[in-house]
């Protein structure tokens, strides 16, 4: 395939996926916009209007989803990354443990560990929403880095040690730097785990851990399908303002780092 | 760095280590005095670099003992043996360019920055490498990389030199300068090395002693004359080739 319709090709995909999120942009902004009109007659800005008169209850809503997506994006990273370091020699035995937490769906997951956590008292707390996320997230961590540990980095660590680096040394001056790139991406798509989750912040947060993504359920449910579009949007404003600052945290960061 | 008449500098009594169920060498004894050479030759899955690994504090054996300077150093980490690992591929950090690569077991130490780049040109320029010195590590032919990563592991003063075929995959020429070069640093550096092949003139070339491992097992010679007589050594073999190619 040659360089031109690889680009080609490369542009139209990214088109054909930002297409859905533009027609998003063009329903909050629109009065109306009956099937089957190409493009909306009115526009209006009153969808976003509401926002900014909610903007009081809003702002605690989404610090505390940023928050909560930072928290589990640094403790999974973190973790899945060690772990997958303690694995890379093990059997592919010990992997497949990471898959299980995606073969139970959430919903089913809260309710099942629902009487645990109230028994805990962990139901309705922000460390119990942090805590029931974590599995996902972390399994997702761990199956992520996993490529990084290829037999030559785990040779260049065996090389620091015999050249005199402690532990601590050889995370800070030689698999740091080195998977750098891998440990954004993982931060990145992990604390996106927690920012779009719905299901566990409804069952263990009880009604009393408001975020982002409940604000924005109960405006899907309210049945205004603009004002849904504008409130998926807002969602959508984070990772969007990411990958415009690191587009790179989406893929292309992802395939050099893995990488042998 | 020295040790006692009665005692060898690195003595191994009784090594013993297997993969799952097979032996890759029983009751291994090794003696190896301080700046000495020591040249290990063995077919390909004998188990050279599982014994350098041992010997490194990469890994550990299942029993006997390691003694280094008199001390037991079974269980000791790679540093506090004072042992440095060179393998077959010359392995340098991707992220840091030729000056950083060489530097690095010395920022692992903290030294200051002057003493540091003093230290660090004169490797470079002892390895004819100072042009290179911000070149990335991807962009050195085979040979600089080995001179790159020989020189790094020379900078954290080695007590003990391990080197697992590191010329194996070099041109004849780069290899024979690599031998030069290896062989006069070791010396000036006063470093005891183990350095293990399995091309008989390159072991001739290197080494001061000479060691043999198969099956398992492993011999010492008792001279150079002694391994040069031993038709397993393979040196016999090497000189009928060379009589018969030769004009």
């Amino acid at each position: 395939m040659g360089e031109r319709l690889r680009a080609i090709l490369g542009h139209g995909l990214g088109l054909l996926v930002m297409l859905p999120f533009a027609a998003l942009l063009v329903l909050s902004l629109a009065r109306s916009w009956p099937y089957p009109q190409l493009w909306p007659a009115v526009w209006q800005f009153d969808q976003w209007l509401l926002f900014g008169a909610q903007w009081s209850t809003l702002a605690p809503a989404a610090l505390r989803s940023l928050s909560l997506a930072l928290l589990v994006g640094l403790l999974a990273t973190g973790a899945g990354f060690l772990t997958s370091r303690v694995l890379a020699r093990r059997s592919r035995g010990w992997l497949t443990l990471a898959l299980l937490p995606f073969a139970v769906p959430p919903v089913v997951y809260a309710v099942s560990l629902g009487q645990a956590y109230a028994a805990l008292g962990l139901n309705g707390h922000y460390g119990g929403v942090l805590l029931a996320q974590l599995p996902f997230a972390y399994a997702y961590a761990v199956l992520l880095c996993r490529g990084y540990w290829t037999r030559t980095r785990l040779e260049l660590g065996e090389l620091a040690l015999s050249l005199g680096a402690r532990p601590a040394q050889l995370w800070w001056r030689v698999h740091g730097p080195l998977a750098r790139g891998l440990l954004g991406v993982c931060l990145f798509q992990t604390a996106l785990m927690s920012w779009f989750d719905f299901a566990l912040v409804r069952f263990i947060g009880a009604g009393h851990v408001e975020t982002l993504s409940l604000r924005v359920f109960d405006t899907l449910n309210a049945g205004d399908l603009r004002q849904a579009a504008a409130a998926a949007l807002i969602m959508l404003a984070p990772p969007c303002l990411a990958l415009l600052i690191n587009p790179r945290l989406l893929w292309p960061a992802l395939t050099r780092a893995v990488a042998p | 760095m020295t040790a006692t008449a009665a005692s060898p500098w690195l003595c191994v009594r009784h090594l013993a280590k297997r993969h799952g169920a097979t032996a890759v060498f029983s009751a291994l004894n090794l003696e190896l005095n301080a700046g000495e050479t020591l040249a290990v030759i063995g077919a390909s899955g004998c188990g050279k670099t599982t014994l350098l690994r041992i010997l490194a504090g990469l890994d550990y054996a299942d029993a006997g003992s390691i003694t280094i300077n008199g001390r037991d150093s079974g269980r000791d980490t790679p540093h506090a043996r004072g042992a440095v690992y060179l393998y077959q591929e010359p392995l340098l950090f991707p992220h840091l360019d030729v000056y950083e690569n060489i530097a690095f077991g010395l920022r692992l130490r903290n030294m200051a920055d002057d003493a540091l780049r003093g230290e660090v040109h004169g490797m470079l320029d002892a390895l004819a490498l100072r042009a290179l010195a911000h070149r990335d590590p991807a962009s050195l032919s085979g040979g600089q990389r080995q001179r790159v990563a020989f020189g790094r592991a020379l900078m954290v003063k080695p007590a003990l030199l391990l080197l697992d075929e590191p010329f194996s995959n070099l041109d004849p020429q780069a290899r024979a300068d690599m031998q030069t070069l290896c062989k006069t640093m070791t010396r000036h550096h006063g470093c005891t090395v183990v350095f293990v092949t399995h091309d008989v003139k390159e072991a001739l070339i290197m080494g001061d002693r000479h060691g043999r491992l198969a099956d398992g097992h492993y011999l010492a010679y008792a001279d150079r004359a002694a391994f040069c007589a031993d038709p397993a050594s393979g040196v016999q073999a090497e000189r009928a080739f060379w009589r018969d190619a030769l004009p």
